[in-house]
């Protein structure tokens, strides 16, 4: 009995040990994947952020200390960039949000033909953004004879915009076609939400007189929470992320208007080819969506 | 322990895919033990492609047992995709043998010793034989960083029917070129029934540099000084500030449009364009119902100078280059006299060889000799500095606040310190 009983122990130990080791064998290839291709390039990135690095040069990479980060400090430009990134996230999350659940709402009915509409809002989304980016420049162009919207407007009889040449408007026209392009995959992550809640609940609510309105607050919303927290939270890191459009339709114009960190990374790092200052941006921007995205977590966390 | 092994098999596989590829060093001798000489160029038309394909063949022949010429076209998109190529070879130290280059790059590459002089490629009268204008843009400190087929130049297209019809005449010769106030008025008069006086290149990018430092030179200064280590004092001089803003006047008067749609001129859509010798056969072929001209680049009202933008892409010869006699006999054959006249002919540009116009005498006729003489006689090629990347970014930039409500002078400013911050990190030392 007793023997029996040790053996099953130490048959557990060995299988435990062999089980441990089969488990590092199989993440093998994923941690020198990710070493390769994430952890070893973001040390490099830390480490160039201390260096006059001219891409040019690299036999001549210079250690510098804190300069980069000191000039970053005092460079307009950046700050700049720092704010119109944030800007555009805090109004494209919650704009590509609504617009995402209104247009799942719209089409979650099992009424005939609603998958043309479905199919509709989801090709933006499958579409490069370069082509959208395209296509939305000449929809902007800001002379009447030429630009769609404008010769909308001048048809309106009401004056016609800069769009994309002006300052003032430059970055909300980026705003309003990223969550036009965007809003059709946030759509189907709620459509997906929308069929887990049951209909009894919907049903319950109708009986204890609740009318449409009624029950979209308290039943919809309070079965998608789950869902809206990860739609925001994923949005919020694409957002941090803005390049195409900028790199397509504005160059970071006019007026700065719509340089955001990720075009300044690239402007100053391969453009200007200055490695070193652009690390150290790269460097900054890596902490301030971390401890977005951790702030984000924590907050959740608490409700 | 049969999981093990296939755990390991699969990790070894996964591993291996993804490193297939790198770590690959750029090929210089084949298995026949011909020198493996390889060019890298933008991707191109169709008749330039062809044009590599058969001379390649014919060099392989010719030098059958000695070399082997090979070409990797690659996509130039807007030409920072290839730029971001090319750092990238450079920063893994595996450049091809020769790589071609656009004009104002020469300087950057050169200053930063990733290419090599070449002085030696060609005889005396060899070189005489080139324009200067592209001898001057691919010559750095003293020494020429790369060779050419082609020039570019830029003048002024006009639509005949709608000139007529407003009275407008046109200069006859390049003494009397518009000055910009006579172009100014000749756009005010033309603006009208959604037509555009004028389209001034708007690429947002290097067209902008391109063109417009013209008016720059034109006006008595430049962008950067002689030895190409400042732009303050020359970007925002005087004379630049004032240049800008006879610009923004014409976009600002709506005369020219900030945001052009394409082929504004072809499609009868701006009366008159800057335009590049390129689109003369774009014109002839695809838009023949469009009765137009061209006329020479307008100049400076005042003690103007007589000038036109050059430049275009060049081949030079990298430091990691290994068979210096094999990559020299490429270069030579690639820049005969027949093929820099096959490549001219096949790209619809004008040659850098003076013999080449013997053979392709139609720019020996209006309107192609309007920009050959440009060429020979007005030619300015853009800034010869280290700092040039910076340069054009930031003047294009500087170009669009102005147009956009910016002050000129305080655009300008900026962006001549940003030039000067550059070259005084990177150069001034060297």
């Amino acid at each position: 009995m007793i023997r029996r009983k040790g053996g099953f122990v130490v048959q557990k130990l060995v299988n435990k040990a062999s089980e441990r080791k089969a488990a590092y064998i199989f993440i093998f290839p994923a941690v020198v994947l990710l070493a390769a291709f994430l952890i070893y390039p973001s040390l490099q990135t830390i480490r160039y952020a201390f260096t006059d690095y001219n891409i040019m040069r690299p036999d001549r990479i210079v250690f510098c200390g804190l300069n980069n980060f000191i000039e970053l400090f005092r460079d307009k430009d950046f700050w700049i960039a720092v704010k119109n990134t944030l800007y555009f996230t805090v109004l494209v999350v919650p704009f590509q949000t609504v617009l995402a659940l209104a247009l799942a709402l719209l089409i979650s009915s099992r009424r005939k033909g609603v998958s043309i509409f479905r199919a509709a809002y989801f090709s933006p989304q499958v579409t490069s953004m370069v082509v959208v980016a395209i296509l939305w420049t000449v929809m902007y162009n800001s002379s009447p004879d030429s630009g769609l919207l404008n010769a909308l407007l001048v048809n309106l009889g009401l004056e016609p915009c800069g769009f994309l040449n002006d300052p003032d408007t430059a970055m909300n026209s980026i705003i309003f076609m990223s969550a036009w392009q965007g809003a059709g995959y946030q759509m189907m992550i709620f459509l997906a939400g929308l069929q887990g809640i049951s209909p009894e609940q919907y049903e319950a609510a109708s009986i204890d007189g609740a009318g449409k309105i009624a029950s979209f607050f308290y039943v919809t919303l309070p079965g998608l929470k789950n869902v809206i927290q990860y739609v925001v939270m994923i949005t919020v890191i694409q957002a941090m992320k803005l390049f195409t459009q900028p790199y397509v339709m504005t160059k970071g114009g006019p007026q700065n208007s719509t340089r955001t960190l990720v075009y300044y990374i690239y402007e100053q790092g391969f453009q200007k080819r200055n490695f070193g200052y652009a690390c150290a941006v790269a460097a900054i921007f890596f902490v301030i969506v971390i401890s977005l995205s951790l702030g984000m977590k924590k907050i959740i966390k608490a409700d | 322990m049969s999981k093990r092994v296939v755990a390991v098999l699969l990790a070894a596989v996964m591993v291996s895919g993804a490193f297939t590829g790198c770590g690959k060093t750029k090929e210089r001798v084949n298995e026949e033990g011909e020198s493996v000489i390889t060019v890298w160029s933008p991707s191109d038309e169709p008749a330039i492609e062809e044009w590599w394909l058969r001379k390649i063949e014919e060099f392989n022949r010719l030098y059958e047992g000695e070399i082997e010429l090979r070409r990797e076209a690659i996509v130039r998109a807007d030409s920072y995709a290839y730029e971001d190529k090319v750092n990238a070879a450079i920063t893994s130290d595996d450049l091809p043998d020769i790589l071609y280059v656009d004009g104002p790059n020469v300087s950057i590459y050169a200053a930063n010793e990733v290419t090599i002089p070449l002085d030696d490629y060609f005889s005396k009268e060899e070189w005489d034989d080139f324009f200067d204008s592209s001898k001057q843009q691919n010559t750095y400190d003293g020494n020429i960083y790369a060779v050419g087929a082609t020039e570019s130049s830029v003048a002024l297209y006009y639509n005949k029917d709608l000139l007529d019809e407003a009275g407008i005449d046109i200069p006859e010769s390049k003494e009397d070129a518009w000055t910009w106030s006579e172009y100014y008025e000749a756009a005010k008069k033309l603006t009208k029934d959604g037509v555009v006086g004028t389209n001034i290149i708007m690429d947002k990018g290097e067209g902008l540099s391109y063109v417009l430092e013209q008016f720059w030179i034109s006006n008595g200064t430049d962008f950067v000084n002689e030895e190409g280590s400042s732009a303050k004092g020359y970007l925002n001089s005087a004379e630049g500030i004032e240049a800008a803003k006879f610009l923004n006047s014409l976009i600002q008067d709506g005369y020219a449009n900030i945001d052009p749609i394409q082929k504004e001129f072809h499609n009868g859509r701006a009366a008159t364009m800057l335009g590049g010798s390129w689109e003369v056969a774009t014109l002839e072929k695809d838009y023949p119902d469009l009765n137009w001209g061209v006329t020479y680049f307008p100049v400076a009202d005042k003690d103007s100078i007589l000038t036109s933008p050059t430049g275009d892409w060049a081949a030079s010869v990298t430091k990691n280059v290994q068979d210096m006699d094999a990559v020299k006999e490429v270069m030579r054959f690639l820049f005969s006299e027949e093929n820099v006249t096959t490549y001219a002919q096949a790209i619809s540009k004008p040659p850098t060889r003076v013999s080449s116009y013997d053979v392709l005498t139609e720019y020996n006729e209006y309107p192609r000799s309007i920009f050959k003489e440009q060429l020979m006689e007005t030619g300015h090629p853009r800034p010869r500095t280290p700092s040039y990347s910076v340069l054009t970014a930031e003047f294009a930039e500087a170009m669009l606040d102005i147009f956009t409500g910016v002050d000129p002078e305080e655009a300008l400013n900026a962006a001549a310190e940003a030039v000067d911050k550059d070259y005084n990190k990177y150069y001034a030392n060297d």
